[in-house]
């Protein structure tokens, strides 16, 4: 497996006023074409802020970012992101909504009309095209923000914390369709979340941030078979390391 | 609903009532108020004078406030999305929406002379900074994610002013321009009575010569029920414009 995402030593540090917060320091890691990996932490941690460096939206402040081979210097072409308060413009239906990526890399209307019509019905979209987003449901309008983001074929998906704002089983049957788009598409997913269970439920591999500065506390490889089962032993055994692993009492999650 | 609307017609027959018993009180000579029937008769002897005048006043002000809105809209983006052009301009915006247009007709008179071109100078300006600072105000108010949405699709300046920044800033655009509109309006009737010899302002200051306080009443209600037809225009512009913000704000204002 080639490497898809290179961070090394990757730090950032924010001016706040007078003072100035760390947010990352010294972050290592690779992750290979493919793979799903999940960046767990509570919040604050610094792994959206992570993300954010990873999608070119920000430079860090020390190290190197490199994706497909390339270091950053902006928002790579291999990259889609998806956020959590799902950014869809609100003057836009459902159908030009999906089109955006597209008609920014300049693709034509009508190819772009074919591409937008595949992933609308992909997602469950479909007779939802001409609804303005305000007229869907959470849940729905994330769909819509996972079509945007496919529409343009991207190697990886930079996923920040996209079920965050749902209610527990929109979450759960939107997870179960990512999971089957990422075993259709095979692009890489880098998935940021504060769910233990949805990293445990998603990923290959769990990034395990601790805060004040950020940084990776472990680097957990999933092994368990999928479709995963939260009430299996191996399971739970696992999500009781990880819970130590963050430093989370019961008051988290 | 219906009858609920009819509510603001009350007031106006409340102050119908009033001049009504104050001509029969006979509060003022005749030839200061006029009963309302001579007032009303005005519309049918003097109609095509009327109109003349309202019609020279309406093209003043559109061809005040499109220069206007050509100005404001795209300097007013520009000054919403570049940080240096908000530094660079600020101040004299400032300064410069202080100064009541009306003060500025002497000096117009003296520069552009007696005619079309100081009055529609004059709506110019006054319809301008309404215009520019709604528009700043919009551009400012646009949601991050969705900037950041553009720039990871890597869209070019121009479609992110286009698709973005000119929607996002539409509905406080229109409230910039209704302000304009009624600005421009003011604007108009006074410089009339001072730059030149036609409009609906020099058909009421040029009645007042000749004591036809029926024609200066009659000239007044035109002036306010135009004010009123261009406001509704606005209105009903902005609504179209702006259906995707249907049900997104608190009230369909």
């Amino acid at each position: 497996m080639n490497r898809f995402i290179e961070c090394a030593g990757v730090g950032k540090i924010y001016p706040v006023k007078t003072e100035s917060v760390e947010a990352l320091r010294g972050i290592d890691f690779t992750c290979d074409s493919g793979d799903f990996v999940c960046l767990l932490g509570r919040s604050g941690c610094g792994k959206s802020t992570l993300l954010q460096l990873v999608a070119g939206l920000e430079e860090p402040t020390a190290g190197n970012i490199a994706v497909a081979g390339k270091t950053l210097d902006g928002p790579s072409p291999a990259a889609a992101i998806v956020f959590q308060d799902h950014g869809l413009f609100p003057w836009m239906t459902v159908r030009k909504n999906v089109e955006f990526n597209m008609k920014a890399r300049g693709v034509a209307a009508g190819e772009r009309t074919a591409t937008a019509a595949q992933f609308i019905e992909m997602t469950g979209l479909t007779g939802f095209g001409d609804r303005y987003p305000h007229e869907l449901s959470g849940g729905m309008r994330q769909r819509v923000g996972i079509a945007r983001a496919l529409t343009t074929g991207p190697r990886a998906l930079l996923m920040d914390e996209p079920f965050g704002a749902l209610d527990a089983q929109t979450r759960g049957k939107l997870q179960d369709e990512l999971l089957s788009i990422w075993e259709k598409q095979r692009t890489t997913v880098l998935f940021v979340t504060h769910s233990i269970d949805e990293a445990l439920l998603l990923a290959d591999r769990i990034l395990v941030f601790t805060p004040r500065p950020g940084r990776i506390a472990a680097d957990i490889k999933v092994d368990l078979p999928r479709p995963r089962a939260p009430q299996s032993e191996a399971f739970s055994a696992l999500a009781r390391e990880l819970r130590g692993l963050i430093g989370a009492d019961r008051d988290f999650d | 609903m219906r009858l609920q609307r009819a509510l603001g017609l009350l007031p106006l027959a409340l102050l119908l009532l009033a001049w009504h018993l104050a001509v029969q009180a006979k509060v003022y000579p005749p030839v200061l108020l006029p009963p309302i029937a001579k007032v009303l008769a005005v519309f049918v002897d003097d109609l095509p004078t009327v109109v003349d005048h309202a019609l020279s006043s309406i093209g003043r002000v559109i061809a005040g406030i499109s220069c206007s809105f050509a100005v404001a809209v795209p300097l007013g983006l520009m000054i919403g999305r570049y940080r240096w052009l908000d530094l660079l301009t600020d101040w004299s915006i400032q300064i410069f929406r202080s100064v009541p247009p009306i003060s500025l007709i002497p000096l117009a008179i003296l520069f552009l002379g007696i005619g079309d071109k100081p009055a529609i100078s004059l709506i110019f300006l006054s319809g301008l900074w309404p215009l520019l600072i709604n528009t700043i105000f919009g551009v400012r108010g646009i949601e991050r994610t969705l900037i950041k949405v553009a720039r990871a699709a890597r869209a070019a300046e121009f479609l992110v002013m286009k698709d973005i920044i000119l929607p996002a800033a539409l509905p406080a655009i229109f409230t910039g321009l209704r302000l304009a509109v009624g600005a421009g309006w003011l604007t108009v009737v006074t410089a009339e009575m001072i730059a030149v010899k036609s409009g609906l302002g020099y058909m009421i200051l040029n009645a007042q010569l000749t004591f036809r306080s029926d024609l200066i009443i009659a000239g007044i209600i035109v002036i306010g029920a135009i004010g009123l037809l261009a406001d509704q225009l606005v209105r009903l512009a902005r609504s179209y414009v702006c259906r995707w913000q249907e049900g997104l704000t608190a009230s369909p204002e």
